[in-house]
């Protein structure tokens, strides 16, 4: 039975000489220790002082260790119980285990039997501590898978639209063109309200103009053969990027810090899709922050992936917003303003590249933005299939000894 | 000066869209043909001594960059612009590759295709002039030997 270190342990017992010497006992042993002299305090001090196991005597006056028992799996449902019984009274042992005890020792209890069943108790809240975690994993990998798919097949559908809104969209161009070019002919020169047909003119061409931006951005980055694998240097391209901004930056007295410092960010990817991603997360951030506050770039390595990682002061993104700020067409701004592709085509081509981004934030103080990008592009097989990505992620946070 | 107009030729499955182009390349002073389909663009191109083809990539039946190639085969000095969807830049590239003077991005900006139009034909132009030219010298060489 080893590693008992800083494992917290409750004695709830009536007989103070029966818990103070088994105290010591225990506290030799590695164990924290608590007491209780009856099951009230018991239930006080397990509201300050959670334990992982409770070891109680069944008969106590007041609430007896049944009723403990079962006030205990229902407030501390994690809290492993072992009940301590009379040596004529197996029933309540039998009865305890029915509502959830760990196990029932009868006294009087041999130490090391009691030292034993411990550890059990504490293996299974363990192991069930790790069963709940790697539940509560999976189930988030398959949302994302989910949400991952339903991107792409929503992607797939968009630009499909866009395509084919770009010929009607020519129809209407040339309409406009034409009327503008006759309203400008001399037998027009005295044409009746005039400049409400000019007026109307140009409001069609701004919308052709809006309408032609979200085709355009909407089938940018569906551009597979466009990519181009070279020596990448992201600290040179946060520079670039940067400086890029400034001026709109410091115009809304935003200050932008770069802590690229030593970070080794050679990395053997696409400098122009990368430049993208940068610029997007970079505009986004200011955009997030308004006016008045800061943003911070930086640059963290490991070995076979490299994480920029762009922070700012701003609004942030409520909860509910989470899951939607990579679909298309998603934003938060006033028509025309956005289009709502920025985070959809950033967060297509990081997968195009074979990494993920990762979002922390909090509404009010700002967001955090972890682009993950592998070294090489041999450093994620199978960087297609989204599934691989997403088992890939599992093993390596799981430590799956395989990998 | 007085401007002589280009022959233009559009080649586009969209009937509109080929009707307001040229109503409006038309009353810019161009002397304009127009064709639905790549089959049709042959055809004019017979009867025609047209100067420009601006020509739509996504077509059914003959697509462009098979007319690109026939038009190429036969008239080998008639310049073509071609016109594309966002999505389909590769493909423009390629007919560039295959003697297209350029290509546009539909719905294409009408600064743009006017003076892409102008570099067309200007090219055929001097084409034509060297031709011409080298016609003369060959004229004359054979002039002297004999």
């Amino acid at each position: 039975m080893s590693a008992m270190g800083n494992n917290r342990l409750l004695l709830v017992d009536d007989e103070t000489d029966f818990r103070a010497p088994l105290k010591k006992r225990l506290e030799k042993r590695g164990f924290v220790v608590f007491e209780a002299g009856s099951g009230d305090e018991c239930q006080m001090l397990l509201g300050n002082e959670p334990v992982d196991v409770v070891v109680s005597d069944v008969k106590m006056p007041g609430k007896n260790g049944i009723e403990v028992l079962e006030w205990i799996k229902e407030n501390h449902g994690k809290t492993e119980v072992i009940l301590l019984t009379g040596h004529a009274s197996a029933q309540d042992g039998v009865e305890g285990i029915k509502k959830g005890a760990f196990d029932y020792l009868t006294k009087p209890v041999e130490f090391e039997h009691l030292v034993q069943k411990i550890g059990q108790a504490i293996d299974k809240k363990k192991r069930e501590a790790e069963k709940k975690q790697e539940a509560e994993f999976k189930a988030r990998m398959e949302q994302q898978m989910v949400a991952t798919e339903r991107l792409a097949s929503l992607g797939t559908l968009s630009t499909g639209i866009a395509h084919e809104i770009d010929n009607p969209l020519a129809i209407i161009k040339e309409c406009a063109e034409y009327m503008k070019l006759l309203l400008n002919k001399q037998e027009l020169a005295t044409m009746p309200r005039k400049p409400d047909f000019e007026n109307a003119i140009g409001k069609i061409e701004t919308a052709i103009e809006r309408a032609k931006r979200i085709t355009h951005q909407l089938l940018g980055f569906v551009r597979k053969s466009e990519t181009f694998f070279s020596e990448t240097d992201l600290k040179e391209l946060v520079a670039e990027t940067v400086e890029f901004a400034a001026k709109d930056a410091e115009n809304k007295r935003i200050k932008i810090f770069q802590d690229t410092g030593h970070a080794n960010a050679v990395i053997w990817s696409d400098p122009y899709a990368i430049r993208q991603v940068i610029f997007n997360l970079l505009t986004n951030a200011i955009a997030a922050i308004g006016s008045d506050g800061t943003i911070k770039i930086s640059i963290k390595d490991t070995e076979s992936r490299v994480m920029l990682c762009v922070e700012d002061t701003g609004e942030g993104i409520p909860k509910e917003n989470m899951e939607k700020i990579f679909e298309p067409f998603f934003t938060t701004k006033p028509p025309g303003v956005g289009t709502g592709l920025g985070l959809y085509v950033t967060s297509g081509i990081v997968n195009r590249l074979g990494g993920r981004i990762d979002i922390s934030s909090r509404v009010g103080q700002g967001s955090n933005f972890q682009v993950m990008l592998p070294r090489s592009i041999e450093a994620c097989a199978d960087m297609g299939d989204n599934k691989n990505i997403c088992f890939d992620i599992l093993n390596e946070i799981k430590g799956d000894p395989t990998k | 000066m007085i401007r002589i107009p280009a022959k233009v030729l559009i080649v586009d499955d969209e009937k509109d869209f080929v009707e307001m182009f040229s109503l409006r390349l038309t009353e810019t002073g161009e002397r304009v043909f127009t064709a639905n389909s790549g089959q049709k663009c042959l055809e004019k191109l017979a009867q025609e001594n047209i100067d420009v083809v601006v020509l739509d990539i996504k077509m059914p039946g003959m697509d462009g960059i098979e007319t690109l190639k026939e038009i190429k085969k036969r008239y080998p000095i008639v310049e073509v612009i071609l016109l594309t969807g966002h999505g389909a830049i590769e493909t423009a590239v390629d007919g560039m590759k295959l003697g297209a003077y350029d290509y546009l991005l539909k719905p294409a900006d009408s600064k743009e295709m006017a003076k892409k139009l102008e570099g067309a034909r200007k090219r055929k132009d001097e084409h034509e002039d060297r031709i011409r030219k080298a016609e003369q010298k060959a004229l004359l060489r054979r002039g002297g030997n004999i």
